[in-house]
């Protein structure tokens, strides 16, 4: 974790420190969490409601964790029972995974040992080892509120084009990332 | 499983674009497949983490006077729903503030031109004896740590956190690094020294958290689950699993068995490390390590090929304290060099000495006389504390004449050296033939401040330059204006400065940022066998 600050347990008689305690374990898990989110969930603003919804369950319950066993592990049982609550409600479409891939997705991401912030490292590092132009590129796909064809009119290319080359930019960086992260013991 | 079939899908399902048919594909990979899923897993995580990152480099371009306050939580995607609840807002504002700076710092990195360097340590391991680390094999004293495991499987140690906490382990101690705040002690012996500005450092084990409130604790974790505390100075804040929390004071202790029951009891200091027994381990090792340097040095003396050896060795003598004598056998006490500037310190091992380099004008000079050579071996123990110059001597002959060796580390850490000739007389232009050497960059903010041995051989037959660092052959060249045969020759010359150059020069600041405190100089081409053999007999540790 990259995070600057010390955690320190929350004192009794300070009325906020709860409060503390929660938002900087919140602000902790935010990436692994939108990370495991993602991976269940159709579309970005899926994520982003449920994200919240989650979020202040969280807080509801924060009376409930027992600290200092483990956060992520709570938050994301409640994040998957969110989503899938979300899920019932939204309609079917080809972005929908069926229930039990859902299932083996939801189990596995759980489980899987990941860290966020060591990844947003290499990410970044990863990102400035591309050639400008395709930096640039990914960037403005991922900018919020994005339109993917109109950027891939701005780039002069085929929408076609425009996909394959985002495809081939990210297998790029995940190879990079990985690479960056075998090498810096990382992993 | 097939990355070929299977990334454009993954693809088509991140940008919301798979058909109904494709899905179905991907599905169907998904279900039969682990590898397929977490494949799935990865770009989902890759998205994630670009959206993150683009969130935070646009917000990094705001200029910082719009930022609506008091509830700047509500840039941030997650934060939003909390700006909803007023009693949030207040500590909000707080929390965000800290998260403002530090996203401004990992997004800098992303825009800027010349990135920052960055680290992601939290702490640096600023002693070591004998000591052997299992996951981190190569960690060295200086060294930044990151959050993580650190195993110490031989020897002791000593870990100072950013955050001023300091620990010493012992050969067993099993940790887990989490942040400048707080570490974890599966087993093993730890001793925590803690001063004000670390107070409320944490350190965590199987069956208790401990809070420092200032000075000095033990920490016994054995394999079996039980715990034990100590505090040798301050007070303790400590939080046993399922019990309630108790303050221990100097000279107070407490065990936590296995069976979970909690014994109070008095400290024993001698059962824990402590910064005297490092001092004395310390300097027995070091003193080992010396001793031998120093034999085997006796007979590296009286190696023929030996232009000059300087062991940087003060003479209890020289009450002027600026000779650096030429030790090699037979003696040639003209080749013994002058400080100039330079003061004597510590070198690779307390009992020492060196030269530390710093000021514009420090250096040593020495005159190594007209003869001329054939071939040439340059061997020195150096410590860079900081590459401030464009060029950064080590040894420079005072002029630039035909065949003068020059050596020096360039401003991005490579070493370099050049030799030059005149220019064959029908490519003439008034110019020397200047060959250059530059080895890969070997020096960065790293490994700086640390003692390297560095090495450069040059053969004027063959043409070839082969460079070292830490007994290892890093780049070996032949220069293009190469031609056989061309004398080599010192004359007078300076070791970590180049201030007398020829006559109409510019005067160029070249002077060394560092210590040195073994220099050789050989007219012979070393093997790499031999250069090895150098940095085993000297290296530090």
């Amino acid at each position: 974790m990259t995070d600057d600050t010390p955690e320190r347990i929350p004192t009794a008689g300070r009325p906020d420190a709860g409060y503390e305690a929660f938002v900087r374990l919140l602000v902790e898990h935010e990436p692994r969490m939108r990370a495991y989110l993602r991976g269940l969930l159709p579309t970005w603003p899926d994520v982003e409601e449920v994200m919240q919804n989650a979020s202040l369950v969280a807080w509801r319950k924060f009376a409930d964790f027992e600290k200092e066993t483990n956060f992520a592990g709570w938050l994301l049982t409640i994040a998957r029972f969110e989503a899938l609550k979300h899920r019932r409600n939204v309609a079917r479409s080809p972005l929908v995974f069926s229930d039990d891939v859902w299932e083996s997705l939801a189990n596995e991401a759980e489980s899987a040992a990941d860290s966020g912030s060591v990844r947003r490292e290499a990410l970044e590092r990863c990102l400035g080892k591309l050639p400008p132009n395709q930096r640039e590129l990914v960037l403005k796909a991922y900018a919020p509120g994005a339109h993917l064809k109109e950027i891939a009119q701005q780039a002069g290319s085929s929408e076609q084009a425009f996909y394959k080359t985002m495809q081939r930019l990210r297998a790029a960086l995940l190879e990079c990332i990985s690479r960056t992260m075998a090498q810096e013991g990382l992993v | 499983m097939n990355d070929e079939q299977l990334h454009p899908l993954i693809a088509a399902w991140l940008d919301g674009r798979i058909t109904e048919e494709n899905s179905a594909a991907l599905q169907d990979m998904l279900r039969t497949s682990a590898a397929a899923r977490s494949e799935f897993r990865r770009w989902t995580q890759l998205d994630a983490a670009l959206r993150e990152q683009v969130d935070q480099s646009a917000e990094a371009a705001l200029p910082k006077n719009v930022v609506p306050l008091p509830a700047p939580a509500v840039r941030f995607r997650m934060l939003g729903w909390m700006a909803a609840a007023a009693s949030f807002i207040a500590l909000l504002s707080l929390s965000a503030l800290w998260l403002h700076d530090r996203q401004h710092t990992t997004a800098r990195s992303l825009t800027s031109q010349a990135p920052e360097q960055t680290n992601t340590g939290c702490a640096i391991l600023t002693r070591s004896t004998d000591a052997e680390f299992a996951d981190t094999k190569g960690l060295r004293v200086g060294d930044t740590i990151r959050p993580g495991a650190l195993r110490l499987t031989r020897g002791v140690a000593q870990i100072e956190f950013f955050s001023g906490a300091s620990m010493i382990l012992e050969a067993g101690a099993s940790l887990e690094l989490v942040s400048p705040w707080e570490a974890v002690c599966h087993t093993g012996k730890v001793t925590v020294r803690v001063p004000p500005p670390a107070q409320g450092f944490k350190l965590r084990t199987a069956g208790m958290d401990l809070v420092d409130l200032g000075t000095e604790f033990g920490v016994n974790a054995d394999a079996g689950g039980a715990t034990e505390v100590h505090v040798f100075e301050g007070k303790v804040e400590a939080h046993p699993e399922n019990a309630a929390m108790q303050l221990l004071s100097t000279g107070q202790s407490l065990r936590r068995a296995e069976d979970h029951t909690l014994s109070p009891g008095n400290t024993r200091p001698e059962d824990f490390p402590s910064i005297e027994k490092l001092n004395a381990i310390s300097s027995t090792h070091a003193k080992e390590r010396y001793d031998s340097w120093w034999q085997h040095m006796q007979k590296a003396k009286t190696d023929p090929r030996l232009l000059a050896c300087y062991l940087f060795r003060h003479g209890p003598d020289d009450r002027w304290d600026r000779l650096v004598e030429n030790v090699a056998e037979p003696r040639v006490p003209s080749r013994s060099g002058g400080a100039v500037g330079v003061r004597w310190t510590e070198g690779r091992w307390p009992m020492k000495d060196a030269l530390e380099f710093k000021s514009p004008g420090d250096r040593v000079r020495v005159n190594l006389g007209k003869d001329i050579y054939s071939a040439i071996t340059l061997a020195a123990w150096v410590r860079v504390d900081g590459l401030d110059r464009k060029y950064n001597a080590l040894l420079l002959t005072d002029g630039y004449d035909p065949g003068n060796p020059h050596w020096q580390i360039y401003e991005d850490g490579r070493l370099m050296f050049s030799i030059a000739y005149l220019a064959p007389a029908d490519q003439r232009v008034n110019k020397k033939n200047n060959q250059i050497y530059f080895s890969p960059r070997v020096f960065d903010l790293t490994n700086q401040r640390r003692w390297h041995h560095v090495a450069v051989t040059y053969d004027n037959q063959s043409g070839e330059a082969v460079q070292y660092l830490d007994g290892q052959e890093i780049s070996r060249e032949v220069s293009p204006m190469h031609q056989p045969g061309r004398p080599i020759q010192f004359g007078p010359c300076e070791i970590g400065n180049w201030g007398l150059p020829t006559q109409g020069h510019q005067f160029p600041i070249r002077n060394f940022n560092g210590r040195i405190d073994e220099f050789l100089i050989y007219q012979a081409a070393l093997s790499p066998t031999e250069i090895h053999e150098l940095f085993e007999i000297g290296k530090p540790e």
